[in-house]
């Protein structure tokens, strides 16, 4: 069913924003293509008129809470985690060359 | 002191017999000792947990009162927060992440008075069956050094089979504490889904993450349970339940009716095959009776998970773009390099391989073919368990199809993904499983029995645990470093 090739692996490359190498593409062409037979074996199995399962639990409902504010972390604390900042912001290369 | 349980050290403790300080230092000799050769540590906290053994020595001394878990060692698996610490995921983008937040399980274990002793290694991402994924170091197994672990918590495992610490955190999406606990000889339990809180576990796959406790024993396990299972606000797949007593419930098993799917286990090999057939004959003595229950929809957990759990991990690590947090490629000169060279060089071949994988069952004019199906067969085998819990108590399966194998020899993918056939079909279902020690095979590795519960059955399974375990002390053993 996978109609896997080269120009498929480059697409999902580019959606998953990983920058592989064209060796890299080539392995996981193939791994996906074996991984993808593996699981083609689901089509044996008669889902007609079965529901997906939207969660493993029974009788779950939304978990909302009251829009008041709690316990915050101050700005100083996630800059310190970014790679680059300026002026209290994260900072990036520019969008465009 | 390493040849106490947790349980026990706490109790000396308590009374005076030995010293927080003595206990901690005890154990992070034993790590220094062993630990350069077993490699289950990414990082040790010898600081924080001297100075938090001097803080429950003095609270002691003035008759303060103290917690459950009080003078009790744990490690933490490297993708469960601890506040200040590095949580690096054994992923070469996050060995610069400090987190800004304490998990919910931290949180509540240090409320309790435990020792946090360190971080431990896992498979990257925590993906993965024998901890080899590790882009950090390699983890052996301590019954055999050429043999892997298992994973994707091998760390936390071998750090308690080596009795490194008394007690240690792992995560179970797939198997991942259950198969490295079977492989390394000590009890692992992977509670209901929703049991323990998620908050400060960086998510795999989200509808099968669960945290769950590695110990020596299955009181020690339980112990932790108290502790940690119970209702979090921060995690709204949190169950809406307080916590449970479950020491004072590890009751009498006889008359428990233990379920065995026979025709799924068909093509168990000898060994293997053998040891399980003798746990059920110990069952059996403890006063259960066997019941031949069909689980033949089990056969395609392995392809439903590795639709719904790649699918829900392409989402999760959308969030490691090298923009807010982790290592930025240096390379990087415009935005989308950002993104795709950060990627590029910070992930690990499974960790692409699967997001990979989870990306397309979920792109466009596939996804209703892939995840959606495969959804629907998640349904078929929740109904599959429901039915069989009409007939039997209990369900016992081994936990892996084989002991620990050796390291780097399973290079292929499925192959790696099909040990986990006995394991994977119990995240899908959200159930209670626990790993614990039922025999040896011929070249001396441990092997696990997995006694699985109905949902919200975790007081049942850990009851059955610690019955077997009492009438089988000698799979309760040390091995020689």
């Amino acid at each position: 069913m996978a109609n896997l090739d080269k120009e498929t692996i480059k697409n999902l490359t580019k959606l998953c924003r990983i920058d592989c190498s064209e060796e890299e593409q080539l392995n996981l062409l193939q791994d996906l293509k074996k991984i993808l037979d593996y699981i083609d074996q689901l089509d044996e199995v008669d889902t007609e008129t079965v529901e997906p399962c939207y969660h493993v639990l029974d009788n779950v409902s939304n978990v909302t809470r009251e829009d008041i504010v709690g316990e915050t972390m101050p700005r100083e604390v996630f800059l310190a985690l970014a790679p680059s900042h300026a002026g209290g912001l994260i900072k990036v290369p520019p969008v465009m060359k | 002191m390493h040849n106490f349980s947790a349980i026990e050290i706490r109790d000396k403790f308590l009374k005076g017999e030995i010293s927080a300080v003595s206990i901690v230092e005890s154990f992070l000799n034993r790590i220094a000792t062993y630990d350069k050769e077993i490699g289950s540590f990414l990082e040790v906290f010898n600081e924080r947990a001297l100075k938090k053994a001097k803080e429950l020595d003095a609270k002691l001394g003035k008759g303060e009162k103290l917690g459950k878990l009080a003078g009790i060692t744990i490690a933490i698996k490297d993708n469960i927060h601890v506040k200040g610490e590095i949580t690096t995921c054994a992923s070469k983008f996050l060995t610069n992440y400090k987190a800004p937040f304490d998990s919910t399980a931290v949180k509540l274990l240090e409320l309790e008075d435990a020792i946090i002793i360190g971080k431990t290694n896992l498979d990257e991402f925590a993906m993965g069956s024998s901890t080899e994924n590790s882009a950090l170091q390699v983890t052996k197994n301590p019954w055999d050094l050429k043999c892997v672990p298992g994973g994707s918590s091998g760390g936390s495992a071998a750090a308690v089979a080596a009795r490194l610490c008394s007690i240690s955190l792992g995560s179970d999406t797939g198997g991942s504490v259950r198969q490295p606990a079977a492989f390394c000889g000590i009890v692992g339990f992977k509670p209901t889904y929703g049991r323990i809180s998620r908050y400060g576990l960086v998510a795999y796959g989200s509808s099968l993450d669960q945290i769950g406790p590695l110990a020596t024993n299955a009181r020690d396990a339980a112990l932790v349970m108290e502790v940690l299972g119970t209702h979090c606000d921060k995690d709204s797949t949190s169950l809406p339940l307080g916590s449970d007593d479950y020491l004072n419930q590890m009751n009498s098993i006889k008359g428990l009716r233990i379920g065995v799917p026979q025709d799924f286990l068909k093509n168990l090999s000898e060994e293997p095959k053998k040891i399980f057939y003798e746990a059920l004959e110990t069952l059996k003595s403890l006063g259960c009776t066997i019941v031949d229950i069909d689980l033949n929809i089990l056969k395609y957990s392995i392809a439903t998970y590795y639709i719904l759990a790649t699918a829900e991990a392409s989402t999760n690590l959308a969030r490691f773009d090298g923009v807010r947090y982790g290592v930025r490629s240096a390379k990087a000169k415009t935005l989308n390099e950002v993104y795709d060279l950060s990627k590029e060089e910070g992930y690990g071949k499974e960790v692409k391989r699967r997001i990979l994988l989870g990306t397309y069952v979920l792109s466009s004019g596939y996804a209703h073919a892939y995840y959606k199906k495969a959804q629907k067969v998640r349904t078929l085998i929740v109904e599959c368990y429901k039915k069989a819990f009409e007939m039997c108590d209990l369900i016992a399966t081994p936990v892996s199809p084989f002991a620990a194998f050796e390291i780097g020899s399973i290079k292929d993918p499925i192959q790696m993904y099909l040990e986990d056939i006995y394991t994977i079909p119990i995240n899908l279902a959200g159930l209670p499983a626990i790993s614990i020690p039922d025999g040896f095979s011929k070249s001396g590795k441990p092997m696990g029995l997995q006694l699985i519960g109905p949902q919200k059955g975790d007081v049942r399974v850990l009851a059955a645990a610690y019955a077997f375990e009492q009438a089988k002390p000698e799979f309760t053993a040390i091995p020689k470093l």
